[in-house]
């Protein structure tokens, strides 16, 4: 093998040099900081003495000196310094590598040519310029600190302010955390009858000279005379009685069952509620794909509410015995059952309201029978075959009632309360004419990039051949370009 | 025989074997240089470009130029499996006894040119995937052992898209490089114009045999690599994975799948190969990232956002470069990066 020494020996005086580059480096940043401390004496020299710039300097030469000695103490791994000299002398690694494969004892024998190589070429090398001098940031502002410390040390000293700043507060006056905390409670507000005298003593104070200015003559500078004959500057602050439904307020926190429920929302119906949720967890999935855990929760809340009256505890008990016997389809057919059991229930509520308006009125008058509902007083008007037909009996409708929309939502045919008059906000989303500064394009534009994301989403999930995905590409090009 | 002889004759069997090429072939340096790189790697190439630039004549000048049996199969729809690896015929004996007889396809040759893959069906075209992984074909259950060395020179045609069958990624990883063959420039279609028009036609010599390509592959494998260039390998394959921490934003936008490991084993092998043709002993992040595009754009798919935008994979394998260099260096104190 040939001799390695002589890479050692390279890959020892680059490291050196790092060394002595790094102790520049770190020595300049230690003189930078330790000028700044060694500004301290010299702002005390009053205190310190006439020794002051002396510790400045030393304090700046220390900072110097510990760089330095962090420079030169860093580790150097022998790779790094390897790939220094190896780029600084265009080696292509061959340095690196020699130095981690010579001493491999898998090494191939191409190994051995390598260090050889590398060896003979490193013999013709000057390796005394491989670590490029760097200077740190903090260099730059050296100049300000040495300079504020030859002026601060030909300055006279600065002699410190004679005598004690003034106490703005009194130990009597400063209030201790607890005291804070304890304003809080309400047991401790007896404590704040014993101030009632310091505090009564300060409101007769003002009555006998601010207060009395607003029944008699004003005086310059008297603030209550801007109150004089108003009802306000009569009052007197009664901090009793604010007390006193402070505590009534938190009393009334206290009882939390009567406190109102904000986060319930009360235009939100039972059945609606349960209907969502039958809706969110059936999500167009077969029975056999139901989590039959959720299932369970929405009938179990369901029987909960059925307990407070109504009727489904049978269908729901049914829907329960359907998943344990694991029948996940009869399980939901109870559970439709006692689902429009509920919404019978809702619909007959609310024809107590008196809710005026919509389809709901002509379908409780006129098929109210065939679904069993229990028919309320309005109901009665509208009698059977009477008022069905166009412009007869007080059908409100002249044009007949309209047909059922297939699988309608009971609750998109229901019109609830009245509509408000006058202008309303909304969009169109047919264009008519030109399609500029319409609102309708407003939303064209919104949905736009939209449905832009889910193609490109839809083109990476799913294999689409790269014909077509160029073509559906264009086609949103040309989209892009109507806009 | 001594190491550095033996590397002394890799170098000039490549040399020569680059000069014999660039005899027919005008111009393509670099190609012709990957190409050499694929086969000393012992891996598989496959050359992109459009009709007329002459992928199949440097294919075919490069088999001439080597002592080794040559292969070549126009794929069309219509090959089957079977044209490709042979098919078992009944053959009868003096005696009038009859017996099937496994008939070799054009797989059994040392240097395959499969022009115009993609012409083919997938069907088709995995028939030559098991030749190109494992160095066997299977017929009837028994397995068949291709001649070593055995190396798969494809071409495709990057237009003319209809009625093609893309190479399936799985196939395109079993590539060791795929090279882009452009246009001539003009002196080099000057030269083209002269050495094709003229009467006398150039000769090329038989340089290499097939077991001194093998003697050749084992050497390259005895390059050293430093622990950092290696490093580098993999960092810049984990760059190419948008899914991958530390991967660059460009990857993260455009990239759907990254290389493959065999990607990282492309880089190193043709930069051992790149090394000891220009006659140094170790592999450099220079040789590197002389082949990593080479090695690496077979092997990223691009997203839909990356193929709408028009991303070059070659542009982004660059980038991909440079951020891992700089992630190589990052954290080192000022002095060592």
């Amino acid at each position: 093998m040939a001799d390695a020494g002589v890479l050692e020996r390279l890959v020892a005086q680059v490291g050196w040099q790092i060394r002595r580059r790094r102790a520049e480096f770190y020595g300049l940043r230690g003189l930078f900081y330790g000028a700044i401390l060694g500004l301290v004496p010299l702002l005390l020299k009053h205190a310190v003495g006439p020794a002051a710039p002396l510790i400045a300097l030393g304090v700046a030469l220390l900072g110097a000196a510990a760089g330095a000695l962090r420079g030169l103490t860093l580790p150097i791994p022998a790779a790094d310094a390897a790939r220094l000299a190896d780029r600084t002398f265009d080696l292509q690694d061959s340095v690196a590598t020699a130095l981690e494969w010579g001493s491999r004892p898998d090494r191939s024998p191409l190994v051995d040519l390598l260090v050889a190589d590398v060896t003979a070429r490193l013999q013709d090398l000057d390796g005394r310029g491989v670590v490029r001098r760097r200077w740190p940031r903090e260099l730059r502002l050296l100049p300000f600190p040495a300079v504020l410390m030859v002026l601060l040390a030909l300055a006279p000293s600065i002699p410190f302010p004679a005598g004690r700043l003034p106490v703005f507060s009194s130990s009597d006056d400063a209030e201790t955390p607890e005291e804070r905390g304890a304003k809080v409670l309400t047991e401790n507000r007896p404590k704040a009858a014993k101030r009632e005298p310091l505090q009564h003593a300060e409101i007769m104070e003002r009555n006998l000279s601010a207060r009395g200015g607003a029944t008699g003559g004003s005086q310059p500078g008297d603030l209550a005379a801007l109150f004089k004959d108003t009802a306000l500057a009569a009052q007197r602050p009664d901090f009793q009685s604010f007390l006193k439904k402070g505590d009534e307020r938190l009393r009334m926190l206290e009882q939390v069952d009567r406190l109102p429920d904000l986060k319930r929302d009360f235009t939100q119906s039972q059945y609606k509620m349960i209907f969502q949720r039958r809706k969110e967890l059936f999500g167009g999935l077969r029975p056999d794909q139901i989590s039959p855990q959720k299932l369970r929760e929405l009938l179990e809340e369901m029987q909960r509410m059925g307990r407070k009256g109504g009727d489904w505890g049978g269908d729901i008990g049914e829907g329960m015995e359907g998943l344990e016997s694991g029948q996940t389809d009869r399980a939901m057919e109870a559970m439709e059952r006692a689902l429009s059991k509920m919404r019978a229930m809702e619909e007959r509520g609310r024809g107590g309201r008196g809710l005026r308006g919509g389809r709901e009125e002509g379908r409780r008058g006129g098929r109210g029978a065939d679904r069993g509902g229990s028919g309320s007083d309005m109901d009665a008007d509208f009698g059977e075959g009477e008022g069905l037909l166009p412009g007869k009996g007080r059908n409100p409708n002249p044009k007949g009632d309209p047909t059922e929309r297939l699988r309608g939502n009971p609750f998109d045919a229901g019109v609830e309360g009245e509509a408000r008059s006058g202008r309303k906000e909304g969009y169109d989303t047919n264009l008519l004419g030109k399609g500029t500064n319409v609102p309708s394009r407003l939303q064209y534009m919104g949905v736009f990039g939209q449905y832009r994301k889910m193609m490109e989403e839809a083109m990476a999930r799913e294999q689409v051949p790269r014909d077509y995905q160029s073509q559906v590409k264009e086609y949103f090009e040309s989209l892009e370009e109507r806009r | 025989m001594a190491n550095a002889e033996r590397v002394q004759e890799f170098v000039e069997a490549f040399g020569s074997l680059k000069g014999e090429v660039g005899k027919i072939i005008v111009g393509y340096e670099e190609v012709v240089t990957d190409v050499l790189v694929g086969l000393f790697a012992g891996g598989h190439v496959l050359l992109e470009g459009v009709p007329g630039l002459g992928k199949t004549l440097l294919i075919k000048t490069l088999a001439a130029g080597l002592e080794l049996s040559f292969s070549r199969i126009q794929f069309t729809p219509d090959l089957m499996p079977a044209d490709i690896i042979g098919t078992n015929i009944i053959q009868e004996d003096p005696e009038g006894r009859r017996h099937f007889q496994f008939q070799k396809g054009p797989i059994f040759g040392h240097i395959l040119l499969a022009d115009e893959v993609n012409r083919a069906t997938p069907k088709t075209q995995s028939a030559l995937l098991e030749g190109m992984q494992e160095g066997s074909a299977t017929v009837s259950g028994i397995s068949h052992p291709l001649p070593s060395p055995f190396f798969v020179l494809a071409t495709q045609n990057p237009i003319e898209m209809e009625g093609t069958y893309p190479l399936p990624e799985a196939q395109l990883d079993r590539f060791l490089f795929k090279l882009r063959v452009t246009y001539p420039a003009l002196e080099e279609l000057n030269e083209i114009i002269d050495r094709t028009t003229r009467a006398r036609e150039t000769e090329v010599r038989r340089v290499m045999t097939g077991p001194e390509v093998l003697r050749f592959r084992e050497l390259v494998r005895e390059v050293p690599i430093a622990a950092h260039v290696r490093d580098l390998a993999s960092l810049i394959v984990m760059a190419t994975h948008g899914q991958w921490e530390h991967a660059p934003d460009v990857t993260r936008r455009f990239v759907r799948y990254g290389s493959s490991p065999r990607g990282a084993q492309a880089l190193v092998l043709g930069g051992k190969v790149r090394a000891l043709a220009q006659g140094r002993y170790n592999v450099s992040v220079e040789d590197l990232k002389a082949v990593a595009r080479a090695a690496l754009r077979h092997r990223i798919i691009l997203n839909f956002e990356g193929e709408a935008e028009g991303v070059d994979v070659d542009s982004l394998i660059g980038d991909v470069l440079e951020q891992a260099e700089a992630m190589s260096r990052r954290g080192k104190e000022v002095f060592l990066r």
